[in-house]
Order: structure tokens, then C-alpha cells, then sequence
């Protein structure tokens, strides 16, 4: 017998398959896409594409508007790598210490410190180097910029003038005042190695034992103590000088292309003078960073980068901002150069340099200027008050007075502390920060918040401290810090910066820094303090508190 | 059709799709080349005096779509300093491994080759045959001294050699001693760090050779007590050590006679920026051809280990033909380098070589005697006295 089919199981047959089918075709459609989309994302040869193509870089402060013009115009060109990613710089303005520490933290993609002296700092200690490709971009000398009135009272131009010239004029002329930056700048560094080759006498082959002689140690230490005080970088000090004038400095070390800038804004002049001895170049290099998971995109946006620096129209910014240029057929002696003597530099100096020695001696140069420096007696002024109690703004204090007090290296500098509130109390008195660290440390973990702002008497008192050492031979110097308002003083901010005045020019000179923290600290009177000293306010918030008595702390 | 059939055809059809539809999205989606379609690689990594030209003429090459086995050639190249790429093949760090090398010198291939001959029982470069190293242009070394500076040098000693320049360095009282003027300073040499540039090494092998008036140099002479305290005397008139450049020429040019009053130096780098230098300084340079002529020869050198395919030796060759080829040879010389193929002329009016005759530049150099290549044991005891005495 045949069997029958039943119509109806056939139709519910025939639909099962149907979906059986479509379930089939669908699951086959997902399988087929997945199957597609893995083998797009991944690259020929196996590795994953990369996503990343952006470089960030940590430049040195100095060339801050140079940089920022260069970044935009490289962003604005929509670079792309050949897959198509774009290619872009972040770009964050960073000093050469905070900059070798994030390199070496991974923070940074690519650097342009002020000198290639960094690069060798960021490898330092590693056994797989961290700077990889490099070249320079603009170079300029390092030199010491005088008011041509006082480098013609050294015989400028016709003599040549060197450290000695500068040593000889600081000793027979007490009010001589000039400067150098810290040894933790390129420039300071330089003019730190100027000074330990001058004492030893020598233009090259500098050695341990000439770092440990004691008639070195003592031309540098003479030489030293007339420094006013040090300081966090070039572009810092000549905003100072512009904003003071001659009275703040007589003399001090900058690069070359900074005399360029400030006598293009003031109608006072400066001229560069290069070291007869010998001077040393800043050479700012761009440098990618090897560090993990960097993709081969950025490596193309560097090298698209570097090229843009290297082009025409960068180079030719490069001259327009007073650097020197890499490309040799740029030339100084252009009408449109500013490496002119009218600007008071001279394209065809410096005549010769010092010998760059070995990292281990720059090393020991770094550190022998610690035991030669002009060494500090420094007052932390820190206000305590009621208010200091808002938006933990006390407790960031706290951790950035405890970074200034590690910050600050010199065995010889002191370092004391005047809480003030309704009044002054738990007065430190200066003493060898050596000694005295972790107990200010301590004291400083103490601080409570309340009371009124006695801010003027807390002033005086630390100043008239100070006087009474009679220390001539120190960097004196109140660090002042308040958050707010003066409202519980005896003394009122006229008669203290009358004071202030007559004391500095009778007695030891004291500088006050003074720092506003928050929107309600009263600057005026802030910038009163410092302007009587030759000093400076600047602001801060819980969040740049402790980046600024850093900066601070460069400065002794 | 029963049931099985039909879902034996159901799954025949499934396939079909499945096949299908990968097809056609692949396709359609145009990123990824079928295996076959995919370009070959030549990974080459280069010396830094010719990696420019180098570079130029592969985006040529790559422009051009050239193909080895129905497959396009795509060639990259990598700036690397041949002391830092020894180092890389000594220690096998290479990953991956480039399919070419071109050296600075025909030596630097012979001391990978020893490295590896006593690692796999045989070479990794060939020095005969198809795949051997062929030099592609060459550049000697030669003095290049600030004019101001030669003149005097040459008052006070007659020429310029390593004898004079030693005698020059070692002057107490510096130029004035010298006949010179007292801003200039010391007498200040130019020698690039020999850990990071060949060129350093080979300064030291030719100062090496004026010292014993010989071409050949062995382990015994550099590690004599004598010539090592007449080497320091010499290397103690170097300013910088530490300097980022790749080109020493570029130091000279950027900083001037502040850092360097001269130094032996690549010829081609001397002549492509003596204009420059010339801008920035106002004053050129002059070159003289030392007695025992030492020079790089740029080798053109495939990798012969199991990690380089057939295909990718012959794409080599290629571009190899390639940068042989007149007109990239003619852009050689534009750049201050001796061509390898002797169809080009460096005698010709816009030569470098004519253009800075009046300042010593010679097409062809009448001084003959070669320096001979030392040996690796030689080379390394000269290294390791900069290590120890130098660069401490």
C-alpha cells in the first residue's frame, strides 16, 4: 500500500524547513559578517590595526608661543597617515625636571627640552634607551645680558668680556646685581659648568679633581654669593625684568634669542655678551620616546612633525623668533633677521665654546653647585585661617609646602615657617633644611584651619627676623601664602612697605614671593609686598598650589 | 523529494551562501588584499650619510609600482647609525629582520659576518655571487677646515695632518700660540662619538695610520702605551662628545667654529653643506685629502638567512638595479657622493666637486694610499679604549 501523504504534514513539513533554513542562513549571515569584520580590523600581517596617531608632546617653556604657533598651523594642516588616521600633536609646556620625569613615567609620546642635556637625563640609569629618533629644530647660544650702558662700562664692544670681567665687577661693586637660573635649567646648567671651568682655569678636560679643589669650590662659591637670587627659567626672569626695569637686575644668564624678544618690547636695551671663555649652546631637540604600545601611526605623525619643523615656512618662524635656525641657507645676515646687532646680539659669536664634559661630571657639577651656591635663609609664611578650611584648600597647602621643603636641596639653605591665623604662632625659626626637614614637615602636617588673617604682622615678623640675622651673605627671602583677606594685623600694608623699603636699603635685602591662593585672596596687597622687595605674586589654586611653590623653590 | 534530500540540498545551498557572501563582502569591502595580491616588502635599513637618498629613490621605486612575481614591491626604509645596527645584528635584535642593509662600509659587513660565521658555521652576507654586497656610491673622508683656521694651521706646520692637528691641539696657550687669535680659543676638533657613528671609529683608524706612517693597523698598535697617550691628547680637544647630530658636518654648520675649527669628515657632507656653512659663517671651509685615504662604500647587502624569501631577494635586486640606475647614481652626485656607475660624471660644471675646487674639493683625488680595513679584535680594543678613557 502506497503510503499517502498527508497534505497537512507536508505544509507543517515544509515550513519547519523553511525555518530551519532561514535560522541556518541567518546564524550563517552572523558567522560570515564576524568572520569579515575580524579580518578587516586586523592588519596583513596578523597585528592589530592601530587606532592611535596622535603624538604627545612635552615642550620646554621658553619657546611657549613659538610651539603653540607651530602645533596649530601642524593641526590645521589635517596630516593624515596612509590609513587614514589623523595626524595631531597634543602639546603640554613643561620644565626640563617635571618633563624627564613624566618621560620616564610614560607620560609623553615626543619631547623638545630646551637642550639635549634631557635626553640624556631621561635614559639615564635605563638599560633600553628611551629616546629614540631625534633632530633639532632651532638653536641658540647661551649668553649674559647687560644694559649696554653697564657692558660699555666693561669695555663692550671692543674688549671681549668673560666670567672673570663679571667676577671682578660683582666684587669691587656690592650693588652689582645679576643672576643665573637654577642648575635644574639648561641655562642655569651652563652657566653653572662656565663658572667650575673658569675657577679651574680651564676651557676643557674638566675633571673630578678640579670639582673638588678647594680654590675652584671657592671662585665659585665667590662668584655665587653675589648671584641675587636663582629662579625657574629664562622667560620667568626677563618677564621680571620687563615688568621692573633695570633696577631688578644688572646682569644675567639667558639664551641669546631672549635678548632678541626683550629689547623688541622695551625701549631699554640689552646686549649679549658671549662669555670670552667660551659658551655653550641650547639646542632644542625633538625627540620621540619609545615607550610601550607605541604604534607605528605615531611613529609616522613624529617623522610628519619633524618634517614640518625642518620645512621653510617653520624655519623661517624659527628665525622670526629669534632662534637660529637649522636650516643653513636660512641667513642671519638677512635685513629681516633679527640676529642682528641692532637687536644687541651679533650672528658671527660666539667665537668659541667649553667643552661639554661626560654626563657623570655634569652630574658632579650639578652637585657641587649645592655646596657652592649662595645658600638661603628662607621664612614659609602660611596662613591658617578659617577659610583655609574650604574645598581642602589646606590640605593641598600642606602637600605642596611639603614638595617645596623637598624640593629645596642646598644642605646650607635654612628654612623656617610662620603659621599665622588671628596671630602668629608655632613659629620655626630658620635652621639647615638638612636637619630640619622632616620636623618642618611635621609641623607643617600639623596646621589646622581657624581664626582671622593676621596676614601684615606675620609678614613683618618673619621680615624683621630676617633683619635682625644680618646674613648678607644669603639669599633672604619670605615665601608668603594667604587665601584670603587682611583683617586681624596691628601693622597696616603702608607702614610695612615703608619698612620693607627702608630695610632693604639699609639692611639685609629681603624678597617676598608671595602667592594668592583662591579667587579670594586679596592680590592687591600681595603685589604690594613683592613689588617693594623686587619679589613677585602670582596665583594659585588648590590644584596648582603645589606646581607653584615648586617653582618657588627654584629660586634659593 | 523526501525530507533527507531536501535538507541535504538545504545544506549544499547553505554552504554555497556562506562561500558566497564571504566572497563578496571581502571583496566588496576592499581592504584586504587576497594573499596572493599582497605587496612584497623590502625592509631595508640604511647608514644615515646616504639614508635621504636612499629614501628619495624608494618613494620613486614605489611610485613606479614595480613587481616581482606578479607582486607589487613596496620598499621602506629605516635611518639607522652602522655602529647601532652591528650592535642589533651582534645581539640578533633585529625584529623583524630587515631584508637589506646598507652599511657605511663594506667592513661593518665583514664583522657582522665573522659575529654569525662563528654562531651558524656560515655567512649571512655575501661577498660573491648574485645576492653579494655591491657598493653603491662611495664618499671619502677628508679634512674640513674653517678657511681662517687652515690658513694658520698651514703657516705654522706646512699641511694638514694628524701629526699637525695633535700639535695643534696640544698647544698651551691655545691659538695665539698657533698664529692665531685669542677669541678663537683652543684649537677645537671635530670627531663624532664612535658609538653612536662609524665615522668616529674610522677617525681614530686613519689617526692611527699617520701615527705609524702604515696602512695596516693591528690590536698591537692601538693598544700601545705611547699611541694610546698621543690618542687622548687628541680626543681631549673635542668639545662634544654627547651631540645628538648624525652628521658631525651638521655641528660645524650649526654651531660653527665656536665648537669645531675642523675635523676628517665624510666627504659628501662637507660638500652639500659647505654653501650653508659658508651662509650661516661667512666663511667656508677648506678641504684637504689626508695621506692614507680611508671611505665609506655604502654596500648594498640582502640578508641571506631562512628569514628573507626568494621573492623578497629578488625584489631587493631590483631596487638595488634601481638605485644603480643612471639617474638616481646622477642624484647621488648631486648629493656630494661618488656614483658606483661609472657612466656618471662628477666633472661636469654643476659637479659639488668643481663648484668647491678653489677650496680644495678634487674629482679625482691624487693621493692613493689606501687604509686598509683592521680586524675586528682591532677595531674593538680601539673601542674599548674610548670606553675607558674618553666617553668616561
Amino acid at each position: 500500500m502506497r503510503n499517502q501523504r498527508n497534505p497537512a504534514f507536508n505544509l507543517a513539513n515544509g515550513c519547519a524547513l523553511f525555518a530551519v533554513l532561514a535560522v541556518v542562513l541567518g546564524m550563517a549571515a552572523i558567522l560570515c559578517g564576524i568572520i569579515t569584520v575580524a579580518s578587516v580590523v586586523r592588519t596583513p600581517a596578523g597585528t592589530p590595526a592601530p587606532t592611535q596617531a596622535s603624538i604627545d608632546l612635552a615642550y620646554s617653556p621658553e619657546k611657549d608661543a613659538l610651539m603653540q604657533d607651530i602645533v596649530a598651523r601642524f593641526n590645521k594642516s589635517n596630516f593624515k597617515t596612509p590609513s587614514g588616521l589623523p595626524m595631531k600633536i597634543n602639546a603640554t609646556k613643561m620644565d626640563a625636571g617635571d618633563m624627564v620625569e613624566a618621560a620616564r613615567a610614560g607620560k609623553f609620546t615626543a619631547v623638545s627640552p630646551d637642550s639635549s642635556l634631557w635626553l640624556a637625563q631621561i635614559d639615564a640609569g635605563r638599560d633600553t634607551p628611551l629616546v629614540g629618533e631625534s633632530t633639532r629644530f632651532a638653536v641658540t647660544p647661551v649668553v649674559v645680558a647687560m644694559w649696554s650702558d653697564v657692558a660699555q662700562s666693561l669695555g663692550y664692544p671692543q674688549k671681549p668680556i668673560g666670567w672673570q670681567d663679571l667676577l671682578t665687577q660683582v666684587k669691587n661693586d656690592p650693588n652689582f646685581k645679576w643672576s643665573h637660573p637654577s642648575s635644574t635649567t639648561a641655562s642655569g646648567l651652563l652657566a653653572t659648568l662656565a663658572e667650575f671651568y673658569a675657577g679651574a682655569g680651564k676651557t676643557r678636560n674638566l675633571t673630578e679633581d678640579d670639582l673638588q679643589n678647594r680654590a675652584t669650590l671657592d671662585y665659585v662659591a665667590a662668584l655665587e654669593k653675589t648671584v641675587r637670587y636663582y629662579g625657574e627659567g629664562e622667560q620667568a626672569t626677563i618677564d621680571q625684568v620687563l615688568a621692573k626695569g633695570r633696577g631688578y637686575l644688572d646682569a644675567f644668564v639667558v639664551s641669546e634669542r631672549m635678548v632678541i624678544y626683550f629689547n623688541g618690547k622695551s625701549s631699554q636695551k640689552l646686549v649679549a655678551i658671549y662669555p670670552a671663555e667660551g659658551t655653550l649652546w641650547q639646542d632644542h631637540p625633538l625627540a620621540l620616546l619609545e615607550q610601550p604600545g607605541l604604534t607605528d601611526a605615531q611613529r609616522l605623525t613624529y617623522r610628519r612633525f619633524r618634517d614640518f619643523l625642518l620645512s621653510s615656512e617653520i624655519q623661517k618662524l624659527v628665525l622670526q623668533s629669534g632662534y637660529r635656525p637649522v636650516d643653513l641657507n636660512m641667513r642671519l645676515d638677512d635685513p629681516a633677521s633679527p640676529i642682528a646687532k641692532a637687536n644687541g646680539v651679533d650672528p658671527a659669536q660666539p667665537q668659541t665654546t667649553l667643552q661639554m664634559p661626560s654626563a657623570a661630571i655634569l652630574d658632579k657639577v650639578q652637585s657641587s653647585w649645592y655646596l657652592s651656591k649662595r645658600p638661603a635663609n628662607i621664612y614659609l609664611v602660611v596662613d591658617t585661617s578659617g577659610s583655609m578650611a574650604d574645598q581642602d584648600k589646606l590640605k593641598q597647602a600642606q602637600d605642596a609646602l611639603s614638595t617645596f621643603l623637598d624640593q629645596v636641596q642646598g644642605d646650607r639653605d635654612r628654612v623656617g615657617l610662620v603659621p599665622f591665623a588671628t596671630t602668629v604662632y608655632g613659629v620655626m625659626p630658620p635652621k639647615e633644611i638638612g636637619a630640619q626637614r622632616a620636623t618642618l614637615k611635621n609641623q607643617v602636617g600639623r596646621l589646622a584651619a581657624n581664626g582671622r588673617t593676621a596676614l601684615l604682622d606675620a609678614v613683618s615678623f618673619a621680615y624683621d627676623d630676617l633683619q635682625q640675622r644680618n646674613e648678607r651673605d644669603r639669599i633672604n627671602a619670605l615665601v608668603v601664602m594667604t587665601d584670603g583677606v587682611e583683617n586681624a594685623s596691628s601693622i597696616g600694608l603702608n607702614e610695612l612697605t615703608q619698612k620693607v623699603k627702608r630695610g632693604n636699603q639699609s639692611g639685609v635685602p629681603v624678597v617676598i614671593f608671595c602667592i594668592g591662593y583662591g579667587s579670594d585672596a586679596d592680590f592687591d596687597v600681595l603685589n604690594a609686598l613683592a613689588n617693594a622687595t623686587g619679589g613677585f605674586a602670582r596665583r594659585a589654586d588648590p590644584e596648582t598650589i603645589q606646581k607653584l611653590y615648586k617653582t618657588m623653590s627654584t629660586y634659593f | 523529494m523526501n525530507r533527507t534530500r531536501l535538507i541535504f540540498f538545504a545544506v549544499v545551498i547553505l554552504a554555497l551562501v556562506i562561500v558566497g557572501i564571504s566572497f563578496l563582502v571581502q571583496q566588496l569591502s576592499g581592504n584586504i588584499p587576497s594573499p596572493t595580491a599582497q605587496p612584497i616588502q623590502v625592509r631595508i635599513v640604511c647608514a644615515l650619510p646616504v639614508e635621504p637618498w636612499v629614501q628619495d629613490a624608494a618613494q620613486k621605486f614605489n611610485a613606479e609600482k614595480h613587481t616581482q612575481d606578479g607582486r607589487t614591491i613596496v620598499v621602506t626604509v629605516t635611518p639607522m647609525d652602522s655602529v647601532t645596527a652591528l650592535g642589533k645584528w651582534d645581539r640578533g635584535e633585529f625584529d623583524p629582520v630587515p631584508t637589506v642593509w646598507i652599511p657605511d662600509s663594506r667592513y661593518l659587513v665583514e664583522l657582522v659576518n665573522a659575529t654569525y660565521s662563528a654562531k651558524l658555521g656560515r655567512d649571512v652576507f655575501l661577498t660573491d655571487g648574485e645576492y653579494r654586497a655591491r657598493p653603491l656610491v662611495t664618499s671619502l673622508f677628508s679634512w674640513g677646515i674653517y678657511q681662517s683656521r687652515y690658513d694658520k694651521l698651514v703657516a705654522k706646520f706646512g699641511e694638514v695632518d694628524w701629526k699637525a692637528v695633535h700639535d695643534a691641539a696640544t698647544a698651551k696657550g691655545g691659538w695665539p700660540d698657533l698664529g692665531g687669535q685669542s677669541a678663537w680659543g683652543y684649537f677645537k676638533l671635530i670627531v663624532p662619538n664612535p658609538r653612536k657613528n662609524a665615522a668616529g671609529l674610522l677617525a681614530m683608524v686613519s689617526a692611527a695610520g699617520e701615527y705609524y706612517d702604515k696602512t695596516t693597523i693591528s690590536t698591537e698598535d692601538v693598544t700601545n702605551p705611547q699611541f694610546q697617550k698621543w690618542l687622548k691628547e687628541l680626543m681631549d680637544s673635542v668639545t662634544d662628545f654627547s651631540s645628538l647630530s648624525s652628521y658631525t658636518v651638521e655641528d660645524l654648520g650649526l654651531f660653527g667654529y665656536s665648537v669645531g675649527d675642523g675635523g676628517q669628515l665624510l666627504e659628501s657632507d662637507l660638500l652639500v653643506n659647505m654653501q650653508g656653512i659658508q651662509t650661516r659663517w661667512v666663511e667656508p671651509l677648506h678641504i684637504v685629502y689626508p695621506k692614507y685615504l680611508t671611505w665609506f662604500d655604502f654596500p648594498f647587502t640582502p640578508w641571506m638567512g631562512p628569514e628573507t624569501s626568494a621573492s623578497e631577494k629578488n625584489a631587493a635586486l631590483q631596487f638595488e638595479k634601481f638605485l644603480l640606475s643612471t639617474p638616481i647614481q646622477s642624484d647621488a652626485a648631486a648629493r656630494g657622493f661618488r656614483p658606483a656607475n661609472t657612466q656618471v660624471s662628477i666633472s661636469g660644471s654643476d659637479s659639488l666637486f668643481v663648484k668647491w675646487k678653489n677650496q680644495g674639493a678634487e674629482a679625482i683625488v691624487t693621493r692613493t694610499a689606501r687604509m686598509h680595513s683592521p680586524d675586528r679584535d682591532t677595531l674593538q680594543a680601539l673601542l674599548r679604549w674610548f670606553d675607558l678613557n674618553v666617553a668616561k
